[in-house]
């Protein structure tokens, strides 16, 4: 259930801000979660412990801790940085993130926004449900508890590649677990019930 | 399940407002052994009546509303002993009322149905909710008489095979498995009418599902940062 949910870390000193903020997210399609933080310590200890996928940074607190920042954006540079601007700032300041929000957004234009960098953040190819042929032959050999390693030698593939295909059957089906998996390849009629 | 709107509540929130707007709050009362007729009363004139410390009410209340509690809220908590009363009450609920339940449910779809996709689940859930009666199992026997003996103890810890990894390993395990579960049901396994127990069987699996989440929020998130910080100050003693 959390694979599917947006994390957004806010690091933004005014209660009022952050709650107008907050509502204008929750009237948004995306299933999410927002974490409040109020420094950059704060923040890199949220981001070693949970999957954030967006952070909203007010820059006025980075001003003076451009080194820390950095530092921490490397760390997490597949989490999508945009900037919360209510004041007028260095272009260069601003160019350390990925997208800036302006407080005199209108809700539309906050919310394509959000949408826009939470598109980005899903892979394209997983969109179709069904599964490929290949996917279907390491699902079976997964069903009958072969390793990554085992499925690579047998057929013939990179652990890499098995990696990748067991991802996108997690994320075509929405099935995690082995037992979950087996149900699944039964009541699509890949298996037969015999080999349960 | 979080994405609320609902009221952040304070001492003077009124009970039956706080009851009518999140009826899961029924069940925050039933865990701390609260009776649910609780006539006009405030959150603060309610803890009082049944010695219970506002704060905790305050962080559970608001956390059941959505609300994560900040490092300040979480100290404020004082009665370490009550959380783990709360927590086996989960333990009791998971048991007596909402797997006998469940499972009920399921027996009434493979009766009305036949349908062999139903029996794979009915064993899915089977050994899935042993899965969770041994982590239960872990916490009766292990986990929380080590928290109550350390509470007890003037001294420094006793020795114990407890360990704060293997407890968040549980618990994500507990939430994969039933998100399979609602996934199969939701998009996999076709079961044709008996839309009403089905419905029912679902409603049961997600109060099961935010039942555990409260749990292991309230475990992860409260009850080990308090035990980190006294087995802190034990080492300290030293």
């Amino acid at each position: 259930m959390s694979s599917d949910r947006i994390n957004i870390a806010i690091l933004e000193p005014s209660d009022i801000i952050n709650e107008g903020f907050t509502n204008i997210l929750l009237k948004n399609e995306c299933y999410f979660f927002v974490f409040r933080v109020y420094s950059l310590d704060e923040l890199s200890l949220l981001c070693s412990k949970e999957q954030i996928n967006i952070v909203v940074v007010n820059p006025q607190l980075i001003i003076n801790k451009s080194h820390e920042f950095t530092r921490l954006r490397r760390s997490y540079n597949h989490i999508n940085w945009i900037a919360l601007v209510y004041s007028i700032y260095d272009n260069e300041l601003l160019s350390r993130f990925q997208s800036t929000i302006s407080i005199t957004d209108s809700f539309e234009i906050v919310s394509n926004k959000i949408s826009q960098t939470i598109v980005r953040n899903t892979s394209s190819d997983a969109t179709q449900e069904e599964l490929s042929e290949r996917e279907i032959e390491v699902l079976m050999q997964l069903i009958n508890g072969l390793s990554n390693k085992e499925i690579a030698d047998k057929l013939n593939i990179s652990i890499h590649t098995v990696i990748s295909h067991r991802k996108n059957i997690i994320e075509k089906t929405g099935i995690k677990s082995l037992p979950g998996l087996t149900i699944y390849a039964i009541s699509k009629k890949i298996m037969q019930l015999g080999a349960e | 399940m979080y994405r609320t709107q609902k009221t952040y509540i304070t001492a003077g929130t009124r009970m039956p407002e706080l009851i009518k707007e999140n009826p899961r709050i029924l069940l925050l009362l039933e865990h701390l052994e609260v009776d649910f007729v609780v006539g006009d009363s405030t959150v603060s004139q309610l803890c009082s009546a049944n010695s219970i410390p506002v704060e905790l009410f305050l962080v559970f209340g608001n956390l059941y509303n959505g609300f994560f509690p900040d490092r300040k809220e979480i100290r404020s908590i004082k009665d370490i002993r009550l959380i783990i009363r709360f927590l086996k009450s989960n333990h009791h609920y998971y048991i007596n009322d909402k797997y006998p339940e469940i499972i009920g449910y399921i027996r009434e779809l493979q009766d009305l149905t036949k349908n062999e996709g139903v029996r794979l689940i009915k064993k899915f859930f089977q050994e899935y909710f042993n899965e969770v009666l041994e982590h239960l199992d872990y916490e009766d026997k292990t986990a929380f008489p080590y928290f109550i003996e350390l509470i007890e103890s003037r001294k420094t810890a006793p020795k114990t095979n407890f360990s704060v990894n293997d407890y968040q390993e549980h618990h994500t395990d507990v939430e994969t498995k039933l998100g399979d579960l609602k996934n199969l049901l939701l998009k996999h396994i076709h079961i044709t009418n008996e839309l009403s127990t089905r419905r029912k069987l679902f409603f049961a699996l997600m109060e099961l599902e935010f039942d555990l989440k409260m749990h292991s929020l309230i475990e992860e998130t409260i009850l080990l940062p308090l035990i980190a910080e006294i087995e802190k100050s034990r080492m300290n003693e030293q």
